[in-house]
């Protein structure tokens, strides 16, 4: 197959936006005292921002402003000291603990469920795609205690006998990837399994819609020229959807490094910086929830945990906002399906 | 035409082809890999639940080390109904205006916010529910506290499925309606938000399913209780409070390991029970719609 040729990363531009619907009848400028009669309207719309405005409001006004300097992004956490104000609190093995639970495990939940948006899109018939889509649904319901409760009874033994020890075998002991015997199983490996399984509904759905919303007009020409299934979806679909795979890309880690109850069961919660990938650590969401009864009566406690929380609440935030530029209005945090549109017609 | 009578002589051409075979082959193959850890957990769940699971345990309250589920089984539903009811009124209202009335600039604001609301993590919402429900309204760690922090953390997915099912009508339904001389509230209450309801409602029935497995948010706000909560101002157990309470005992120290696994089959057989719900009233409702529009 010789055209699209490999110089144009993507010979298909994307086809114009349809114009946006035109929500206002009248041109003119708005009167004044309509003007009024639209404020309750305009609160009622923005009641998620506001929300979110009295979450950054509260815990900005929780922390109390105190300024912990440089050593807020220090190796140290230590609370417990004999004087309370001699205690250091440095976040970083906690991001440390979120980054290496979060990047593996979005690596594997976009290959997995590339090949998963794939299949349902391209290459399984329409009934088993249906049947096979909620299991996706069933996925994304599933509580995450239940993941965690799972997680630390049932996988757990299963990974600290067997695959992290033979892990360990396989990889050299150079590469500092892996270096563990037998254990109870908790820790990095069993966290980014939960994780995976956990992020796989949000960025499959993400990539099948994206897929889905491939003009069929250059899908058909590529099929016209001869092409397989698989070399349209290679030259034509998975170029196209570029994109949509830095958005998923974005959003599944926002989602990942976001999720606490499963993956604090599972990770063993011990304060130190993981130097492999196979020890214990501990992550921001797990440190909030689980530190905060704690910190109840130490206020200098409760305030670096605060920002903590903030920072945490930043990173998801400017994930967020630049994962959803590309995806303007899809639905599903739990990965909850869109239901499709009820417009007509095709594209 | 069959593929068979399409395929070409040349050994590049079948090369291509049979590769494209083996995608096809291959690929479905992913669905295994994601399903099978799901079966897993409902097969395992199911045996350390069962075998010591009968009507007593839903109707006793739990103990500390033993018991039954009476009691979180009360709260949950409780907080449940609670924010699935605020969720509603501030989802389904916010996303009605910005679907019918907001101009398309402050509309994507809107959306943005609440795109971003989804976003945040549970955590950081139960953080927001502790410091500012808890202690500056002072409604003390209670069911309400707990039903208004559960709201907020599902006010997004309510807000954005409505709006999506209202901006989905057919333009030809709302121009019908405005060209008979209907204002735009008047599209909005008798036409759309009727024609968007089964889809509001699935949303509502996602969103509780979502609520209902829920720990984060609640773990600060709501506390826990063994027993039933008895008003607004009680603290309140959950399903989800009493698996992470009771998780990693040691499990020759009482029932209360097994109790958490059979809070997990109880939360497992419920968040299967309404995603069955959903699909099956979406496909009534996608169907009916197919008569009405096609």
């Amino acid at each position: 197959m010789n055209c699209p040729s490999r110089e144009s990363p993507n010979p298909f531009p994307a086809l114009p936006a349809e114009p946006a619907r035109e929500t206002r009848v009248e041109g003119q400028a708005v009167p004044f005292s309509r003007r009024i009669r639209r404020i309750p309207g305009t609160i009622l719309g923005a009641i998620p921002l506001l929300l979110l405005g009295g979450i950054v409001l509260t815990l900005v006004l929780s922390s109390g402003g105190q300024d912990f300097g440089l050593s807020f992004f220090g190796v140290d956490w230590n609370p417990s000291t004999a004087e309370p104000q001699d205690a250091v609190f440095g976040i970083l093995t906690y991001v440390a603990g979120s980054v290496v639970t979060a990047l593996p495990a979005l690596v594997f939940a976009l290959l997995l469920s590339l090949a998963l948006a794939i299949t349902l899109v391209v290459y399984v018939p329409v009934r088993w795609g249906v049947l096979l889509a909620s299991f996706v649904d069933l996925l994304a319901g599933i509580p995450s205690v239940v993941y965690g409760i799972w997680g630390f009874w049932i996988v757990a033994p299963f990974f600290g006998t067997t695959l992290v020890p033979l892990l360990s075998r396989g990889v050299p002991a150079s590469w500092g990837v892996c270096q563990s015997p037998a254990s109870s199983g908790v820790g990095i490996p069993l966290a980014v399994f939960v994780l995976t399984l956990m992020i796989i509904p949000l960025t499959t759905l993400l990539l099948r819609d994206a897929l889905r919303a491939v003009p069929r007009p250059l899908v058909e020409a590529g099929y016209a020229l001869g092409a397989t299934r698989w070399e349209v979806l290679r030259r034509i679909q998975i170029p196209y959807i570029r994109r949509a795979i830095g958005s998923a890309v974005l959003l599944g880690f926002g989602r990942a490094v976001g999720e606490t109850v499963a993956v604090f069961m599972v990770i063993g919660d011990a304060t130190v910086l993981p130097r492999n990938l196979c020890g214990l650590a501990y992550t921001m969401p797990g440190a909030l929830v689980g530190q905060l009864d704690s910190a109840f009566i130490q206020p200098n406690y409760l305030h670096a945990l605060v920002e903590m929380a903030l920072v945490l609440f930043a990173i998801t935030l400017a994930v967020n906002l630049l994962g959803r530029r590309y995806f303007p209005s899809t639905p599903g945090r739990r990965g909850a399906t869109p239901v499709p549109p009820v417009g007509r017609g095709g594209p | 035409m069959s593929e068979e009578s399409l395929r070409a002589k040349s050994g590049r051409s079948a090369r291509r082809r049979a590769w494209d075979r083996w995608m096809g082959r291959l690929l479905p193959f992913s669905f295994a890999i994601a399903i099978l850890p799901i079966l897993d957990m409902i097969y395992w769940i199911g045996a350390r639940a069962l075998p010591t699971l009968t009507w007593t345990t839903l109707t006793t309250d739990p103990t500390g080390l033993s018991g039954g589920l009476y009691g979180p089984l009360v709260g949950t539903l409780d907080i449940l109904a609670l924010s699935t009811a605020i969720s509603t009124v501030l989802g389904v209202a916010g996303a009605a205006w910005v679907a019918e009335f907001a101009g398309p600039r402050w509309a994507d604001v809107c959306r943005t916010g609440a795109n971003l609301l989804a976003g945040v993590p549970s955590i950081v919402v139960g953080y927001f529910g502790y410091f500012a429900l808890v202690l500056y309204f002072g409604w003390g760690p209670s069911l309400l506290s707990g039903s208004v922090t559960l709201a907020i953390f599902l006010v997004p997915y309510i807000f954005r499925a409505t709006d999506l099912a209202i901006s989905g009508i057919p333009r030809d339904l709302r121009e019908a309606a405005l060209g008979l001389g209907a204002s735009r509230g008047q599209y909005l209450t008798r036409v759309g938000l009727p024609v968007a309801l089964p889809r509001i409602l699935n949303s509502i029935l996602l969103a509780a399913s979502i609520g209902i497995g829920e720990t984060a948010p609640l773990l600060y706000t709501a506390f826990f209780n063994n027993y039933p909560p008895t008003g607004l101002t009680s603290k309140t157990g959950y399903l989800t409070g009493l698996i992470w309470n009771y998780y990693d005992e040691p499990a020759h120290f009482g029932t209360e390991v097994t109790l958490a696994f059979q809070a997990a089959f109880l939360l497992l057989l419920i968040v299967i029970g309404l995603n069955v719900l959903v699909r099956v009233v979406s496909r009534r409702y996608e169907r009916r719609l197919r008569g009405l529009f096609a």
